[in-house]
């Protein structure tokens, strides 16, 4: 780790202003410092801002405000994020470990950066972690890699399940930016593709900090699934995992959302699948004319094509077990 | 690396001639030199640190890139906390802040102070075993003993956050402590003991 | 010294192993954490390269940090004399000699050591070498790289292929399993200081005291006995601590170069690369049978990875020649050089690769026969003989093993038609395999001295690598003396100790047995000398026939002649009683075979839409001989078994072939079995003393729990689903694809 000076903040607008180019926000730390010993992260300073953002789980007219400094074991058993969304605890509690979630906040979780092996080999090429030195998993082991969305430039995939089930749920995220200005960002526009800047995971303004996620009230409660695929019981990174849930008229869906992690770089929303469930009746066929509504749209690469058909079978499961639930 | 000498079974001695080459430093060396980038180094920093480990308070002076977990096995001299990946991949550094379990190796110390640390060193009362410690004794819940006090420390946690309902229940909480022994049988029923 | 088991209170010790409440309170201490004054610290910096040579090392942006004491390089790496000859480096078994070569042969070779005050300091300076290669093609991709290595004969041929060149039924197919890494918890780390310039303490992980200070002594030149070695809690090693690696020999030279103590700890990634690994391997296995089931013949042909600079050649058919009956068979091997580090004895070595190939072969065989897998092997045991050597088995209770365990996992549940057992998207199946170690002795000795209160204490050098060795010699002690179990107290794991082998290849239990029924006699010997003193009735007293308890010696006849330990101190002026003995294998390795067995047995689950593939229960029956130590064991057994599911389910080292590095080399993209990937795990024993062995009648388990596991799941899988998949791991992609 490269020497860095280490201060504490007491508040948003004062974390900010003393933000200077090559420091960087600490919050829980768990990706970060992992960053810093692997010589990935280099900031010349940290600033500690777990003690200025919330850490409360508050209801509002419309809307449930996750604080940005909510740990992920405290949202996982929160109690009105397990009546009102508990799509989002079932993803929490499928990552990490209790150690890792007790320690991780909301918002770091957001900002985690990818678990593509290359990335955390310094030796190798990467754009992301060097930008212009090339992707190696684009001609590499491709086991972890993307299956839609990618580019030559990066074949990485977002590792969170938090945020897949933040993405099925058309959450959005409360911003502060170096000016003191509020922004609003919508989910599905805060994370993004590698285009030609892989080395960018999302659309968070240089410098801002999150300040907490807004999920919209919804009615997605009583018959949901979060589904991880990887290659071991538990404490693995997804090989895909998808977050469904259904709103349910008898037997008739009445609305639908379909997201998947472990596939692109960014968590990403199955739209066309969720259209087509719409009005459907809940059953086996359906839901397999889902899944292959999905698989039409991915393309794996040479050394993932076993994704494709997992991802099928992971969204007939977890629609199925949205029934079951 | 190439031809039929290397399948032979003195490769050994065939590749280690490349011993008798060193006696210079290559020529190329020195153009190397003038092309290298001379970085500016940044000096390492300090600062005080007030932390409270097992009741007690420490007050030192840390490098700011000093985890909680090399603090206390190189500074405090509390070894009972080990270092099994350094990067939050075993669970084998596991202590508790506050009461919660967390992993010291990605704590870095300097965010310690008004906070209270307790490692596998203060989890017993003076001779008195905590009854996790004594479960683990009697249901022989380890083998090597390197990732114990990670699963130890793991394992109150997990039975105070209520995660002790079925077998699978605890095997799920447990899942961030490794143990390559594999002793999971007897850290499940240690876990299962304590909590009825 | 002597930490081993110095917190244990009487009442602790009923209730676990010797040394419990040093491992559940952290005061045992491990190679990294011994407090010496004025230590500082070493890290490597490796090659980014996998093959060619250095042709410069810029270190001026290294040197410019805080607290760096030296920076060890091929350029100006102290004297080391026992690399200065080819001879002398081969007969350090060392491999490749630490920055003596300007050639690299695989990533993450060392090619410069920081020494500096603080580990932080160490470790960044360490990231600021920079390296410049001439780089040449590698090899890293065992699978494309072995097609070209031919074979040759492995061991002597028996009968003939033409044989059963035209035997009704054959299987015939080709088994792949890719490299795993040991990865004990512990990573590989020593303290090394130099107390006089010839004299040298280290406190290292490894499995043998002995092994480190015969290596060591020969890379420095200083006599054995001038290098203590402590090794008191080993923190796993499946292998990896059976050889001296670069950690030791990187922590002397730096600690000679500074003049003060230097720790080195490996990083994670490093234990990947430093410490060796189970290689990659391929095999082909032709089996034949008569319509009947009974075997004809096997052709065996093996094939592993190994390093650009080392030969190391598993016994992947040394099992072949082991458990079954049958007259034919020709075994090949080869290596295949690859520019990876040296592979080691990994848990099972040889045997645990091997059996994956021949049991899956048999399963096949039961198939194609539609006879029970059960049935089939209990037709062809070798129960009596040694199928090679024809010497009768000492003990060999294999036949026992697979019939009980059948039972204990309800085998009759289980269908002959493959995919038969559905429930939802869920396959169901069962599989069965079995697993054989040769049960090996060495030489040990074990001293013991006796305090008058009665208190003992059992030494020896050997470590305790997780194992209960030294719980073993309590729980033995104990029964060849009559002392009280709180009376008796081990030291292990240090150079200074009575001198014993390292722990590894199931040999511990068995070698140190010897000894201590050895040292017992001669203390029981000594004892009822001295108490001839007192009372005549000892004078031609046999040991056999002496007892000891906590407050006295007596003799086994009608009136005891109890003698106790005050009057026999006091009669002969005695302080501490010190004896020691030594014990090895003798004639009946001539007459005998050795063996240990076990049967496997596992319920999987399969996920037919996600490729999900759930151990439901593992059920394995061992036999040891005698079990000295039950919980220790059967935790020994259940352990392997969790080595056996990651073996057949998740664990792989990814070589990137172009690259030439290890993909995910850490724990998060290593994959080995966590808790919740492996059942409650069902283990029984046989518990029949082996009656020649040793003098507890107790044989090793350390190896033979693992081999077997990985096929009997591979062959539940293909009970459930009706697909073969002979390609290690078994992971979700190959069962969809």
């Amino acid at each position: 780790m490269k020497p860095f000076s280490f201060s504490k903040s007491d508040k948003v607008s004062k974390a900010l202003s003393a933000k200077k180019e090559a420091v960087q926000f600490l919050a829980g730390g768990t990706n970060l410092v992992d960053l810093m010993k692997k010589n990935i992260a280099v900031p010349d300073g940290l600033i500690d801002i777990s003690a200025v953002l919330s850490d409360k789980v508050e209801a509002q007219t419309v809307n449930t405000r996750i604080g940005a400094m909510v740990r992920n074991s405290a949202l996982a058993t929160d109690p009105q994020i397990l009546a009102k969304n508990p799509l989002v605890a079932k993803a929490v509690l499928a990552g990490a470990s209790p150690q890792i979630r007790n320690m991780a906040s909301t918002a770091g979780n957001l900002l985690q950066r990818t678990r593509c092996p290359y990335f955390y080999e310094t030796s190798t090429p990467c754009n992301k972690r060097n930008p212009g030195s090339g992707c190696s998993a684009l001609h590499g082991e491709q086991r972890m890699s993307a299956i839609i969305g990618y580019n030559d430039a990066c074949v990485a995939v977002h590792p969170s399940d938090l945020c897949i089930a933040l993405a099925a749920l058309s959450a959005s995220v409360n911003v502060t930016d170096k000016g003191n200005k509020q922004l609003v960002i919508p989910f599905k526009d805060f994370h993004k593709l590698p285009e030609s800047t892989p080395e960018l995971d999302n659309h968070l303004p240089k410098d801002a900090i999150i300040t907490s996620v807004d999920i919209p009230d919804n009615p997605f409660n009583k018959h949901f699934a979060y589904l991880k695929l990887r290659d071991r019981d538990s404490y693995a990174f997804a090989l895909v995992s998808v977050a469904a849930a259904l709103e349910l008229e008898g037997n008739r869906i009445k609305d639908a959302r379909l997201a998947s992690g472990g596939v692109a770089h960014k968590p990403w929303r199955w739209q066309k699948a969720e259209q087509y469930l719409k009005g459907k009746e809940a059953n086996a066929a359906t839901f397999s004319a889902a899944a292959a509504m999905v698989a039409d749209e991915v393309k794996p690469l040479p050394g993932n094509g076993f994704k494709k058909v997992m991802l099928m079978g992971a969204i007939e499961t977890a629609l199925q077990n949205c029934l079951t639930a | 690396m190439n031809g039929k000498n290397f399948y032979s079974r003195r490769f050994f001695l065939k590749t280690s001639g490349a011993l008798a080459a060193l006696a210079a430093i290559p020529a190329t060396v020195k153009s190397f030199y003038l092309d290298a980038k001379r970085l500016i180094i940044p000096p390492r920093q300090k600062q005080p640190l007030i932390v409270k480990v097992n009741k007690q308070t420490h007050r030192l002076e840390a490098d700011t890139r000093t985890t909680l977990l090399d603090l206390l096995r190189e500074d405090l001299h509390l070894t009972g906390t080990k270092k099994g990946c350094d990067h939050g991949q075993c669970g084998a550094c596991t202590v508790h802040v506050n009461g919660e379990r967390v992993l010291s190796c990605l704590t870095l110390a300097a965010t310690l102070p008004g906070k209270e640390v307790t490692t596998i060193e203060g989890l017993a009362d003076g001779d008195q075993l905590h009854p996790m410690q004594e479960a683990f004794l009697e249901c022989d819940g380890f083998q090597c003993g390197y990732c114990t006090p990670g699963q130890i420390m793991s394992a109150v946690a997990c039975v105070k956050e209520g995660h002790t309902k079925s077998v699978a229940e605890i095997k799920e909480f447990m899942s961030g402590n490794l143990c390559r022994c594999g002793a999971y049988n007897g850290i499940v029923e240690s876990i299962q003991k304590v909590a009825k | 010294m002597g930490l081993f088991n110095a917190k244990n209170k009487a009442a602790a010790v009923l209730k676990g192993r010797v040394e419990g409440i040093a491992k559940v309170t952290g005061a045992g201490k491990y190679a990294a954490e011994y407090r010496v004054d004025n230590m500082c610290h070493a890290v490597f910096a490796g090659s980014t390269i996998a093959a060619g040579t250095i042709k410069s090392i810029y270190l001026e942006n290294a040197k410019q940090v805080e607290g760096v004491l030296a920076i060890i390089t091929h350029l100006n790496k102290p004297g080391v004399p026992g690399f200065t000859t080819e001879a002398k480096i081969k007969d350090t078994r060392a491999g490749l000699p630490l920055f003596h070569t300007d050639k690299v042969y695989f990533r993450n070779q060392p090619i410069a050591m920081v020494v500096a005050n603080t580990l932080e300091e160490a470790t960044y300076a360490a990231s600021l070498i920079e390296v410049t290669y001439e780089e040449d093609k590698a090899t890293v991709d065992f699978k494309k790289a072995h097609p070209t290595v031919p074979l040759s004969l492995q061991g002597r041929e028996r009968g003939s292929l033409d044989a059963w060149s035209s035997a009704p039924v054959v299987v015939d197919q080709e088994y792949d399993i890719a490299a795993e890494v040991h990865n004990p918890m512990e990573m590989h780390a020593t303290i090394a200081h130099w107390t006089a310039a010839d004299k040298l303490v280290l406190y290292d992980k490894t499995q043998g005291v002995v092994n480190v200070q015969r290596t060591i002594s020969k890379i420095f030149e200083i006599p054995t006995e001038n290098i203590e070695v402590f090794s008191e809690f080993v923190g796993g090693g499946f292998g990896s601590g059976l050889r001296v690696w670069t950690n030791a020999v990187g922590a002397v030279m730096a600690a000679k170069q500074v003049d003060r103590p230097v720790k080195l700890m490996l990083t994670r990634p490093q234990m990947f690369s430093l410490t060796g690994y189970r290689p990659a391997a391929w095999q082909r296995v032709k089996l034949g049978a008569d319509k009947e089931g009974k075997f004809l013949g096997i052709h065996h042909q093996g094939k592993n990875g190994t390093s650009a600079f080392e030969p190391f050649q598993e016994g992947l058919t040394t099992i072949t020649r082991m458990i079954y009956n049958f007259d034919n068979l020709k075994a090949e091997q080869s290596i295949v050089p690859l520019n990876l580090g040296t592979p080691t004895w990994m848990r099972g070595p040889g045997d645990c690769t091997g059996a994956f190939a021949v049991e899956c072969a048999i399963d096949e065989l039961s198939y194609q026969l539609n006879m029970d897998p059960v049935a089939l092997r209990l037709k062809n045991f070798a129960i009596t003989h040694d199928p090679e050597n024809k010497k009768p088995y000492s003990s060999n209770f294999i036949d026992e093993c697979i019939t009980k365990g059948a039972e204990m996992i309800d085998w009759k549940q289980r269908k002959q038609q493959p995919g038969a057992i559905t429930e939802g998207d869920w396959k169901v199946g069962y599989g069965v395999a079995v697993g054989m170690w040769g049960a090996g002795r060495g030489n040990a000795s074990a001293g013991i001295s006796m305090e008058k209160d009665g208190t003992m204490t059992v030494k020896t050098a050997m470590t305790d690598i997780g194992t209960g060795t030294g719980t073993a010699m309590q729980n033995m002690t104990h029964t060849f003396t009559g002392m009280p179990k709180d009376k008796i107290k081990i030291e292990l794991g240090h150079s200074t100790l009575p001198t014993a082998g390292s722990q590894g290849g199931s040999t511990g239990m068995s070698s140190i047995s010897g000894a201590v029924s050895a040292v017992c006699e001669v203390l029981k010997k000594q004892l009822a000398a001295y108490a001839a003193a007192i009372n005549p009735a000892y004078k031609d007293a046999k040991p056999g026939d002496v007892l000891l308890s906590a407050t006295g010696v007596s003799l086994k006849s009608d009136n005891n002649e109890f003698v106790s330990l005050a009057d026999i101190w006091q009669k002969n002026n005695l302080t501490t009683i010190a004896v020691k003995a030594s014990s090895g294998p003798g004639a009946e390795r001539q007459q005998y075979a050795f063996c240990c067995s076990t049967a496997h047995f596992a319920k999987v689950r399969v996920n037919t839409k996600t490729g999900k593939v759930k151990v439901e229960r593992a059920v394995c029956v061992a036999d040891g001989g005698t079990i000295v130590n039950e919980k220790p064991a059967a935790n020994q057994i259940s352990g392997a078994i969790v080595g056996g599911i990651g073996m057949a389910l998740m664990e792989e080292i990814h070589p990137d072939d172009k690259l030439g590095n290890l993909v995910g080399n850490d724990l998060a993209g290593y994959h080995f079995a966590v808790n919740a990937d492996a059942p409650m795990i069902e283990v029984a024993f046989i518990n029949k003393p082996d009656p020649y062995v040793n003098p507890s009648g107790a044989k090793g388990l350390g190896e033979v729990g693992i081999i077997g596991c990985a096929p009997a799941i591979a062959n539940a899988i293909y009970n459930a689903t009706g697909k073969r998949l002979r390609d290690l791991p078994i992971t979700p992609d190959k069962v969809l694809i």
